[in-house]
């Protein structure tokens, strides 16, 4: 099987937002990176599949020079080659942007199947893997929780609202939304960093007259304009007030 | 005009459509609204939103649309929108519009604007709040490209009572083809599973305990303040590491962040790792001793004072109604 | 570690194996690229030295923290075209200054001492500056491993022949999870120690070979630091600001340091010895107190602090450096002791000591003779270079500070005059051992062992408790590990209350350790591992030394960004 996973470097979580002067973007400077977390997951089931199908995973990415710390990452846990379409603007754009730009570049790949994560953890439009399959003439399906292949029929377990779930069946080649958990990450071993710097990273360039479909305005930290209302008396009266501001306030109670 | 794309499964309209058209009337700006409904037998699902202050309601009912598939929602929506030519097209940020509404766009080759919290200025020239960086940043984002722009709203963000009433607004058919060869996707039922975590992140309420709940056997007490407003219990980090509540309970910086509609702080001090976790939620409620508690400056509602006192008190003050 | 967990355990060879990251470890590591290069013995013309370097956080200068002012001359050695290159020096320094503080005032010394003198040096972040290097490093094809640490040194019998990995994927209950993986033996003909102020590596070494007989004892400090957005022009980039006295009395060691960088940074930290005699001192309070003087508090005024972060520093100075060669392994860096406590600088002594060690090691392994006598020349090249200038004269300095503020401070300028002549070296003793228990420092005066002796207001604007301070320092670990503190808590249930009060809840600067109490009453040590900065305080100062840090699991520890 030949199985593409498509992972966005993104800034950690831990990190503290500061923003750029203008205020549209944050500081690049000082910020660290690591590989957007749904992608983790979504790289892990491609070599799940990959151990139990056999074929490839190739990893593709779109970005600055910087990603490819975490192409060596996904090289090193175990993906046999990369692709990475690499251009400054691509650091802070749109989902439309990397998707064509994906597009473009694993076109000709004709992968039998796609990951992506659900959305990355810094913009998370949640759009661009539904976008790429139509570039690349897959259906799609999103939030996935299992993947199961038999032969060149796709069974896949979608997450719905509350708890629900539903079983899709799709043919092969198709593009999935990997959801957050739905494996244990392994961990990228001293021999596997090492094979990793001799493993193919093909170059792709990004297509020309890409234009994005959303432009960021401003960005803010968002602040609470909010009044913290005490409420005095005794248990019983401060209780009373309270369900009542609930109920009738904020309503909702 | 804006087209706003209900949402409804077996005929039963989804709630999160009102906040959608709450939304749609707010960025009107004197510009029509029509909402949209997708379905095999969509039933009365037309009549209710007709009630809403819009111009028109379209149902646009085919057999391939039941059950949903992303392949079948995204043509027939595409079809409806070549012919009425909105200037915004708003769903709610369900899964389901999460599924099919990136698909639309990139048939279409026009922006999605997804999980918006929030509308600047009204009509042609509005931009959208979005949450960016799990959270931590709040954009304004505009569309680029031409119309229609699809906006989805997030679930919450906008009050589904305070879309306007209007009265009957007509009711109008469109016949939609959709070739049943195109439709990739084969959905099975689908099923509920016994939740094997918990996922504090789909819980509209939630009742926290922290270190001023002294002792485990005390945490009854929050579970049934829990209850009584049907909420999920959760823990600041002291309370996990001493084994009280499980891991999956603790909301923070080591643990998981949560905005629920409510978020009621018993006996938390509000240490930044426990804050950086919960102030998002819309609605905040601390009870504690001291005063000074950090956690007072993010809640709406404070009460300080004897969490033993007053959660009681609260408790029976529900059982009364 | 159990032996029965080392089924399956994987081995590497390389030639030479770097254990850490940091400027001692990455300019080995870059040294002996540059001398394999130099010999035309890289690439397929020649055997190449496989050269390693193992780090332990998960990205190349998460856990690099300091002050800092860079002596630029180690960095003209080795990589002369460090401008080209774009070494990260972020101000040149422009303005110096040194203030003795009272409570409320201060009182600008009228020269400064010449060990404080920083003209012609760089104020930098050390951890871009090790970023950068790491960048150098890559480039010139040397495998550096980042979220990798080193657990346990492997010996056969005297000879050190490599260092093992820790194992990962091991729950909190010390059971094997399904992602788990042992830890790895990489097996090196020399082995170059390069792990930091108080290295778990090294005090290992130093326990299991004779390395510190007839040395004088270490003798540490604590940095506490934070990174503040200040307005851009209320002082001047360039600006270098060291302080004695307030908030430390006269029989305490340490200062204050401010150094002012472009666009409102500014680097604001404390250090204080970790040899103090008040049990209930509590070193991120002095900081606290620090930047609560007229002078600071107005120089952060309107400000945000942006980063926190604490590390331990080598204060003990020449005398107090082990034998730093061995059959298979050599020493460098802070790890060492190589670190001048009167200029308050290590980087370029930890760049020095590595390039030195790099030459060294190079030489032998090609001599195919690693064993102590073909190592020695390390100690042979450190005599002959720039860091036994430096370091010998000073080497009394810190201990005549046991005396005294200003006994050590008389001291100290006798010895640049003198260039350290002494008719005897005076003997320190572990910073540890200095602290009184209660009863001698407070004798029958009432004590409140629940509230540090220099406790002062936390406002969480200027001021802030450990905890808001820990969350500004990215420190994050995987929860479900066992903890990395291994601490003999029978201490803590029993004699340390009554003797001490539990000074680790004071010197931990993380909030690491608190104390809570069984229903009877008996205290319980709780252990917050998971807000360790790795700064080594608590396996320093811990009175009854029943601490040991050993390498949290994959990665983990803050993430000092800019600090």
């Amino acid at each position: 099987m030949k199985i593409a996973v498509c992972i966005k470097q993104v800034p950690t979580r831990e990190w503290q937002p500061r923003l750029n002067d203008a205020k549209t973007w944050i500081r690049e400077q000082d910020v660290s990176y690591e590989m957007n977390e749904p992608d983790a997951y979504a790289l892990e089931e491609s070599l799940r599949l990959r151990e139990k199908h056999g074929g490839e995973v190739v990893v593709c990415s779109a970005g600055p020079a910087r990603v490819q710390t975490v192409i060596r990452e996904a090289l090193a846990r175990g993906a046999d080659r990369a692709i990475h379409v690499e251009h400054d603007s691509l650091g802070g754009t749109d989902a439309f942007v990397i998707a064509e730009a994906l597009g473009t570049a694993m076109k000709d790949e004709h992968f039998d199947l796609v990951l992506t994560g659900l959305q990355s953890d810094d913009q998370g439009h949640g759009q661009t893997g539904v976008i790429l399959a139509e570039r690349l003439g897959m259906p799609s399906s999103t939030i996935i929780m299992e993947v199961q292949i038999d032969g060149n029929a796709l069974r896949v377990k979608r997450e719905l609202e509350g708890g629900w779930f539903q079983w899709i069946a799709m043919p092969l080649p198709a593009l999935l939304t990997i959801q957050s958990g739905i494996n244990q990450l392994r961990y990228a071993t001293l021999k596997g960093i090492m094979a990793a710097k001799k493993k193919e990273i093909r170059k792709a360039a990004l297509p020309d007259g890409l234009q994005p479909t959303q432009q960021i305005v401003s960005l803010a930290v968002p602040t609470r304009s909010k009044q913290t209302h005490m409420i005095d008396g005794s248990p019983a009266e401060a209780a009373k007030e309270l369900v009542r501001r609930l109920r009738e306030e904020a309503r909702v109670l | 005009m804006i087209a706003v794309i209900a949402e409804q499964r077996d005929g039963r309209l989804n709630r999160a459509t009102w906040e959608t058209i709450a939304a749609a009337q707010q960025l009107a700006g004197g510009m029509p609204i029509k909402v949209a409904v997708l379905g095999a037998a969509t039933g009365g699902v037309a009549q209710e939103v007709a009630s809403a202050a819009v111009v028109e309601v379209l149902v646009a009912e085919h057999a391939a649309l039941e059950p949903y598939t992303p392949d079948a929602y995204a043509s027939a929506a595409r079809t409806l929108i070549e012919s009425a030519a909105p200037t915004y097209v708003l769903l709610p940020h369900t899964y389901q519009t999460r599924d099919f509404a990136p698909l639309l766009a990139a048939r279409l080759r026009k922006p999605l604007i997804t999980d918006v919290t929030g509308i600047t200025g009204s009509g042609a020239g509005a931009t959208f709040v979005r949450p960016m960086f799990q959270g931590k940043l709040a954009a304004q984002v505009k569309p680029l490209g031409g119309s229609p722009a699809i906006v989805t709203t997030q679930i919450g963000a906008f009050r589904a009572d305070a879309a306007q009433k209007g009265g009957s607004a007509s009711i109008t058919k469109i016949d939609i083809q959709i070739d049943p060869t195109t439709v990739r996707q084969k959905p099975e039922a689908p099923f509920r599973e016994a939740k094997q975590a918990v996922d504090l992140g789909q819980a509209e309420r939630i009742v926290a305990v922290g270190r001023g709940i002294k002792s485990q056997e005390n945490i009854p007490l929050a579970e049934k303040l829990a209850k009584a407003i049907d909420a999920e219990v959760a823990a600041s980090r002291p309370i996990c590491d001493n084994g009280w509540l499980p891991m999956e309970r603790q909301i923070g910086s080591s643990g998981q962040t949560v905005a629920p509609k409510l978020y009621v702080a018993l006996g938390i001090s509000g240490a930044i790792q426990h804050l950086v976790g919960m102030k998002g939620s819309r609605t905040i409620v601390a009870i504690n001793k001291d005063a000074e508690a950090p956690i007072f400056e993010v809640a709406d509602y404070g009460i300080v004072g004897d969490l033993f006192e007053i959660a009681p008190a609260i408790i029976a003050e529900l059982e009364k109604s | 570690m159990d032996p029965t967990t080392s089924t399956s355990r994987e081995t590497l060879e390389v030639d030479v194996l770097i254990v850490g990251g940091g400027p001692a470890g990455l300019s080995a590591a870059l040294r002996l690229a540059q001398l394999q290069q130099g010999a035309g013995r890289s690439g397929p013309n020649g055997p190449s030295l496989q050269v390693a370097v193992l780090e332990k956080a998960r990205e190349a200068g998460a856990h690099m923290l300091s002050g800092a002012v860079l002596d630029l001359s180690t960095l003209r050695d080795l990589i002369p075209d460090y401008k080209d290159k774009g070494a990260p020096l972020v101000a040149e320094v422009d303005d110096e200054d040194v203030l003795f503080l009272t409570e409320t005032s201060k009182i600008s010394l009228p020269i400064i001492p010449p060990p404080l003198k920083n003209h012609g040096n760089y104020i930098i972040s050390l951890n871009q500056f090790v970023r950068w290097l790491t960048s150098q490093v890559e480039a010139a094809g040397v495998d550096f491993f980042s979220g990798f640490a080193g657990e346990d040194v492997l010996m056969d019998g005297e000879r050190v022949i490599g260092v093992r990995t820790p194992d990962r994927g091991i729950d909190k209950h010390g059971n094997p999870k399904p992602t788990f993986e042992p830890g790895v033996d990489i097996h090196a003909k020399v082995t170059i120690f390069c792990d930091g102020v108080r290295g778990n590596l090294t005090k290992e070494l130093m326990r299991r070979l004779p390395l510190g007989d007839s040395r004088h004892p270490q003798q540490f400090a604590i940095g506490l630091k934070e990174l503040w957005e200040i307005p851009p022009d209320r002082l001047k980039a360039g600006s270098v600001v060291h302080t004695l006295g307030y908030p430390l009395k006269h029989e305490e060691f340490g200062g204050g340091f401010i150094y002012a960088m472009p666009h409102g940074q500014l680097s604001i930290g404390f250090v204080a010895g970790l040899d103090y005699k008040d049990p209930l001192f509590d070193p991120h309070m002095a900081f606290n107190r620090f930047k609560q003087h007229p002078f600071v508090s107005s120089l952060l005024a309107g400000g945000q602090m942006i980063r926190y972060g604490a590390k331990a520093l080598p204060e003990g100075g020449w005398n107090t450096i082990p034998r730093v060669y061995m059959d298979g392994a050599l020493i460098a860096g802070d790890a060492g002791a190589f670190l001048n406590s009167m200029r308050l600088k290590g980087i370029h002594l930890a760049m020095r000591t590595g390039m030195l060690a790099a030459e060294t090691a190079f030489d032998a392994v090609r001599a195919g003779d690693t064993s102590a006598a073909g190592l020695k020349a390390y100690k042979e090249r450190i005599d002959r270079s720039a860091v036994r200038d430096e370091l010998y004269p000073v080497r009394n300095a810190h201990q005549a500070f046991e005396y005294g503020l200003f006994p050590g401070l008389a001291f100290a300028g006798v010895a640049v005059v003198t260039h350290g002549w002494s008719p005897v070296d005076l003997q320190g003793h572990p910073g540890h051992q200095r602290m009184k228990q209660l009863a001698w420092y407070y004798g029958s005066r009432q004590t409140n062992v629940d509230r540090p002796s220099n406790a002062t207001t936390i406002d969480r604007r200027l001021t802030f408790d450990k905890l808001t301070n820990v969350h500004f320092s990215g420190t994050s670990h995987d929860e479900d590990q066992p903890s990395h503190l291994l601490v003999h808590t029978e201490v803590c249930s029993s004699i340390c209350g009554p003797e001490y009060g539990h000074p680790c809840t004071r010197f931990c600067p993380a909030n690491v350790y608190e104390i809570a109490h069984e229903a009877d009453g008996t205290p319980r040590l709780q252990i917050n591992a998971a807000n360790c900065v790795h700064c080594k305080t608590c396996d320093i100062m811990d009175p009854y030394q029943v601490i040991t840090w050993v390498p949290p699991e994959d990665g983990g520890g803050p993430q000092y960004n800019g600090m």
